[in-house]
């Protein structure tokens, strides 16, 4: 079953072209790595799946809600037609389709004068309506999940960045999303701290949870994830399963890419 | 022969006048700082002018002008004569909209000193905009505002003595007639004192305040 589709994705900025039809798609239980140099515009990708930018023109479709149609070469979002930030972030429908999913910042993004335990509850409660009791059970769980059970008191300030990561992490998981994406996770991290990260995800693959990682890890892309998608000047270059793609590219663009990382 | 006693009883007895300025400017002048501080944000063009060039307007020109505009204005524009039950509205009027522009300012400056990754993160999470200020942005703002209003509040206490310009016996008002009557400086500086006091006990309260913020950086 298809968890995420997109389709023919555009996107400019001033004029200047960031994405130019890109299209890829998630099926329940994958694991995708997109990859490619910075600027290739694989953060406006994500950026656009989740609702932080709004698209000039393309399809998505999250299970089997159409969120995004084209018409007349244009993108006509779900319960409105007008094109900005502004609306996108007014949208109504928009609220109930974010609960499919969830995204992971390379800054982590906690909100600073909560603690822990009510980073990683609120939007269950106040968002998504839920009860308060199941919450907090759900929420210790996956805190303990990310062996933060006993930091559930503590505020952001007081945490490493790799914690505070697994909190963001809990945070994503507690909305029950459908997918989870994130930005490169790891890239704010040192190395210990990034190996702590990536242990983590590969624990949530291996539950089959449907994940959506855009990295530079590329060691973690080649094991962990089932599919890799190449981008490259705003198009996919590249895409196809994980393994053989980073060890056997097929593309010249890939293989310079790749190169970088073995040299 | 000049009973100190007796200046600081004197003087004492204008304080009310003060403390009355004071209190209900802060508590007019703070939520209605926070209400102007939205439309001085609009993205509607025309909306942001006006409340930008109405801020501009009163930190501008001298409060103790605008003082004297509020009380003899109604006679002069409208030719209505309210006489001196006007005095006092025109006096907490004057110094609350005055303050309220300088408070706009300082709670613009915190909402908009607040990282955009926190409203991204708010959206995601599928927060509404009022869930996202209210929630998220609010209470960090409030924490980022505190040493500078702790400025504004000093300087309001000081201030208060400008409401002499519509012949309001306010605590430095009194302390000059005596000074006059009895020749003699000793009363400016037993209002000197107090005001330093008061000040003294605002920055305390405040340093309190600031503190229990502290829990999170």
């Amino acid at each position: 079953m298809k968890i995420f589709e997109i389709k023919n994705c555009k996107k400019c900025f001033n004029g200047i072209k960031v994405l130019d039809d890109v299209s890829f798609s998630v099926e329940e239980g994958e694991v995708v790595a997109i990859i490619g140099s910075s600027g290739s515009g694989k953060t406006t990708l994500l950026r656009i799946c989740t609702f932080l930018e709004y698209m000039d023109n393309g399809e998505m479709t999250y299970l089997s809600d159409k969120i995004v149609s084209s018409v007349n070469d244009k993108a006509v979002y779900i319960g409105q037609n007008t094109l900005s930030l502004d609306a996108l972030n007014k949208n109504k429908e928009l609220t109930r389709i974010k609960s499919y999913f969830g995204l992971v910042f390379q800054n982590f993004n906690l909100f600073p004068h909560w603690t822990v335990l009510k980073n990683v509850m609120d939007a269950a409660v106040s968002v998504q309506k839920r009860d308060k009791d199941e919450v907090k059970e759900k929420a210790m769980f996956y805190l303990k999940k990310m062996g933060l059970e006993n930091k559930s008191a503590s505020y952001p300030c007081e945490l490493s960045g790799g914690q505070q990561q697994r909190v963001a992490i809990a945070r994503a998981l507690c909305l029950e999303p459908k997918i989870i994406f994130f930005d490169e996770p790891t890239s704010a991290l040192d190395p210990e701290l990034t190996s702590e990260i990536l242990k983590v995800i590969k624990e949530l693959a291996k539950e089959k949870r449907t994940m959506v990682i855009v990295t530079h890890e590329m060691n973690f892309a080649r094991d962990v994830a089932d599919r890799v998608v190449f981008v490259d000047n705003g198009v996919v270059v590249e895409e196809g399963d994980a393994y053989e793609l980073i060890t056997n590219p097929q593309k010249e663009r890939t293989k310079r890419f790749l190169q970088k990382y073995n040299e | 022969m000049i009973n100190l006693n007796s200046i600081i009883i004197q003087v004492l007895g204008g304080a009310g006048a003060s403390l009355l300025i004071f209190f209900s400017t802060l508590v007019i002048s703070l939520p209605l700082g926070l209400l102007m501080a939205f439309p001085r944000m609009s993205k509607i063009k025309p909306i942001n002018y006006i409340f930008g060039f109405v801020i501009s307007l009163l930190r501008g020109t001298p409060l103790m002008l605008q003082l004297i505009v509020w009380y003899y204005g109604p006679y002069y524009i409208f030719g209505a004569t309210l006489g001196l039950s006007w005095r006092v509205p025109a006096i907490i009027i004057g110094f609350s909209i005055n303050y309220a522009a300088y408070f706009a300012e300082i709670f613009r400056s915190g909402i908009q000193s607040i990282p955009v990754g926190q409203y991204e993160a708010a959206s995601v999470l599928g927060y509404s905009r009022t869930q996202t200020f209210f929630k998220i942005v609010f209470p960090q703002m409030l924490k980022r505002v505190i040493p500078p209003v702790t400025n504004e509040i000093i300087t309001l206490v000081k201030d208060t003595s400008l409401a002499f310009v519509i012949t309001y016996s306010e605590m430095f008002t009194v302390a000059k007639q005596i000074a006059a009557a009895k020749t003699t400086i000793v009363p400016l500086f037993v209002a000197g004192s107090f005001y330093y006091i008061f000040n003294y006990l605002v920055a305390f309260v405040m340093e309190k305040v600031e503190k229990a913020f502290n829990y999170y950086k």
